[in-house]
């Protein structure tokens, strides 16, 4: 290369590097910035995992299937910049603390109450808004935060639909027995639906509180024999769920119906109890074939089958809602015409009543999902699969009850 | 009273919560011993031990799915695997550290271990929970109004095979000799002809050894991730203060013990206060028989 030509380059590439440069921060202001954290790994990995992968689906959706999304006449692309909490709250509130001093101003949720609660406080005190689901405790919602939104209603309203079920069976239980983890979530949950089915005029016999890890449920399941309940109700994680699952089959202990908030939903529970899965009874609060709508992934079975396409993780609900929180967002955003305007984007998320692929999102007035219509639905595990039962409308199969004893089991 | 069988009621009850006191505590043994001995013969808290307990369960999980091996036989070829790793981790990266600082500087080796190693079983196993479920994982035995699972009483006719297997090594072979003597005396050990780096290696391989066993038993007993180890290495430390260190016998005790505490806190005071008792009797323990019930097997000499 010759001085001339080198000059003629040299200079060429001076002239045109700020045009480049600016494209490039174009590009970057037409972004919107989702954060938080979830837990990767640690206790709550299993079912934080399966939010994130929910929040990656929906991402990657909007940013090659949509080609972004289109908000005040600009094409956005969305990012993610999620940490991993490890299951630990206090490492969670430095990790959101720090992504708040950086400016960011849209929050995914974690998962579990007990990391939700104290990293909400610090968005909310910020002024930031968080969308999650992955903390239903009632102190997330009753503590008067205005920009903390749950898709799954609060805690004590989520066994509304399931006492409903029980009333459909025949026959009729009569007595109920509780398990719950000693932490916000599980007990608030458990006093919840103990209040509820007290009013619906079952006998609720007494209530074991068992400690965040547990190696052994033999002694509580003494209890349970004892008292003889018709309807056990768990309310545990996942791996507590097993545990006492496992323990029920090998100590013979039998209810007419197990019930388990979380565990039977996911591809570990199954592998972990085989054929004495069926039977087994849990909260659902989407089904890929309920026959929701929306502009974003269309409808609910568009939703399973692209996440089926792209992503080997076992599909369960929490997928569908953790991508729900991002369309929350996008949907509130399209009606507000910017992405930085936190108040009317705020406004506008309080205001949403819309219909999505996960069903009609709608908060109440303290920021915690419509119960009615964010509900869950019940499934049971029956024959291997996961059928909704409950309500009736939704249902794919009627309610095995009594569930036949362990060893009946198929 | 409402019921008019109460007492007998009662009575079995507590039969029942002894039993699986009993039960839960012969497991809990196993998983200590390789702790207590390294505890006791090397003074090296290791913190790595929860890792091999799990690292043994997914050993036992990748034997059984992949070669359909039992996961009480494959405590064998688990425990000779993890003697030679346990080894060459003490010789490799432990003593070095040791020798460089001080004993404290394995605390931080272990502890920094542990870290990477859980991570690497999360990269490797994912962070769900694992479950080992051999056919008769869900059986049980009835006596009476009694219930005791299958499972859980070959996890402790196990421990009880191989708590006895430990201290005979100990109190017959040359090879249990040795560790005693270094154990007691590092310098007349090695001026009697014993190589005693050799034998420290040795003696962390065989705790290792002892705790991957343990980890092929549990991971049929109770499900199991990456992020259990720690509980692990905190009830291994729990049943060695209560037991005394570096004895068979000390952990076994140590073991039944608190199996005994958490079983009859969980029934007659509630599951969620299993902790509580547990570090009261720790904490009560330290004060008045710091050393633990059964002493350190290998004297006063440390």
């Amino acid at each position: 290369m010759d001085r001339r030509s080198f000059l003629k380059a040299t200079g060429s590439s001076v002239v045109l590097a700020p045009a480049v440069f600016s494209s490039q921060a174009n590009a970057q202001d037409a972004t919107i910035q989702f954060a938080g954290s979830v837990p990767m790994t640690g206790a709550a990995s299993e079912t934080g995992l399966n939010v994130k992968f929910g929040y990656d689906c929906a991402v990657k959706f909007i940013n090659e299937k949509m080609g972004g999304v289109d908000i005040g006449g600009k094409k956005h692309r969305v990012t993610l910049n999620l940490f991993d909490d490890a299951s630990d709250p206090a490492r969670a509130t430095s990790l959101i603390q720090k992504q708040v001093d950086e400016g960011v101003n849209f929050f995914l949720g974690s998962f579990g109450s007990n990391i939700v609660l104290p990293t909400c406080a610090i968005t909310e005190a910020a002024g930031r808004i968080m969308v999650q689901a992955g903390g239903g405790s009632d102190l997330i919602f009753t503590q008067g935060r205005r920009r903390v939104f749950g898709l799954f209603p609060r805690a004590s309203r989520q066994f509304a639909s399931t006492a409903a079920m029980f009333k459909t069976l025949n026959p009729q239980p009569q007595t109920v027995m509780f398990i719950y983890t000693n932490d916000a979530f599980s007990k608030v949950s458990a006093e919840g639906a103990s209040k509820e089915l007290e009013a619906a005029g079952y006998k609720v016999l007494n209530s074991i509180a068992l400690p965040a890890q547990v190696s052994d449920v033999t002694d509580a399941l003494g209890t349970v024999r004892a008292a003889n309940p018709d309807i056990l109700v768990c309310s545990t994680h996942d791996a507590t769920s097993i545990l006492i699952a496992r323990q029920m089959v090998a100590t013979n202990t039998n209810v007419k119906m197990l019930y388990q908030t979380l565990g039977p939903q996911t591809a570990a529970y199954v592998e972990a109890l085989g054929k004495y899965a069926n039977g087994v009874v849990g909260a659902s609060y989407w089904d890929e074939n309920a026959k929701y709508k929306g502009s974003i992934f269309g409808s609910a079975k568009d939703f399973a089958e692209y996440y089926r396409a792209n992503f080997n993780r076992p599909l369960t609900y929490h997928m569908a809602s953790g991508a729900g929180c991002i369309v929350a967002y996008v949907e509130a955003m399209k009606k507000v015409g910017n992405v930085t305007d936190r108040n009317a984007i705020r406004d506008a998320l309080a205001g949403l009543d819309l219909e999505t692929f996960y069903g009609r999102i709608k908060f109440t007035s303290q920021g915690d999902g419509d119960p009615v219509l964010l509900g869950p639905m019940v499934v049971q595990r029956q024959k291997g699969d996961l059928a909704v039962v409950y309500p009736t409308e939704a249902a794919t199969a009627p309610t095995l009850y009594p569930a036949l004893p362990w060893q009946d089991r198929t | 009273m409402r019921d008019p069988h109460f007492p007998d009621r009662q009575a079995m009850l507590i039969i029942q919560t002894a039993l699986n006191g009993l039960v839960l505590g012969g497991v809990y043994s196993l998983a200590a011993v390789g702790f207590s001995l390294i505890f006791g013969a090397l003074g090296i808290v290791n913190l790595t031990h929860g890792i091999f307990v799990i690292c043994g369960a997914y050993a036992a999980m990748v034997l059984f799915h992949v070669f359909g091996i039992d996961p009480f036989l494959a405590t064998v070829p688990v425990a000779i695997a993890f003697f030679f790793i346990g080894y060459a981790y003490q010789r490799g990266l432990i003593q070095v550290a040791i020798s460089r600082a001080s004993l404290v500087a394995s605390l931080l080796v272990t502890f920094g271990v542990a870290l990477i190693m859980r991570n690497l079983l999360q990269l490797v196993f994912s962070p769900d929970v694992r479950t080992i479920t051999p056919s008769y994982s869900f059986s049980s035995l009835t006596f009476g109004s009694l219930r005791i699972d299958i499972v859980r009483l070959i996890a402790v006719l196990v421990s009880i095979v191989f708590l006895l297997l430990m201290a005979l090594v100990l109190s017959k072979t040359a090879f249990g000799r040795r560790i005693r003597a270094t154990a007691q005396q590092p310098l007349a050990a090695n001026l009697s002809g014993v190589n005693v780096p050799h034998v420290l290696g040795q003696t962390f391989g065989l705790g290792a050894a002892f705790a991957a066993a343990s980890g092929a038993v549990l991971g049929i007993v109770q499900p199991f991730s990456p992020s259990s180890e720690d509980f692990w290495t905190l009830n291994a430390f729990i049943v060695v203060v209560l037991g005394g260190v570096g004895s068979p016998s000390g952990a076994l005790l140590g073991g039944i013990l608190l199996g005994l505490i958490s079983s009859f806190t969980a029934q007659f005071i509630g599951p969620s206060y299993t902790n509580a008792v547990m570090f009261l009797v720790l904490v009560i323990m330290l004060l008045i028989r710091p050393q633990g019930l059964l002493g350190s097997a290998f004297g006063e000499s440390r």
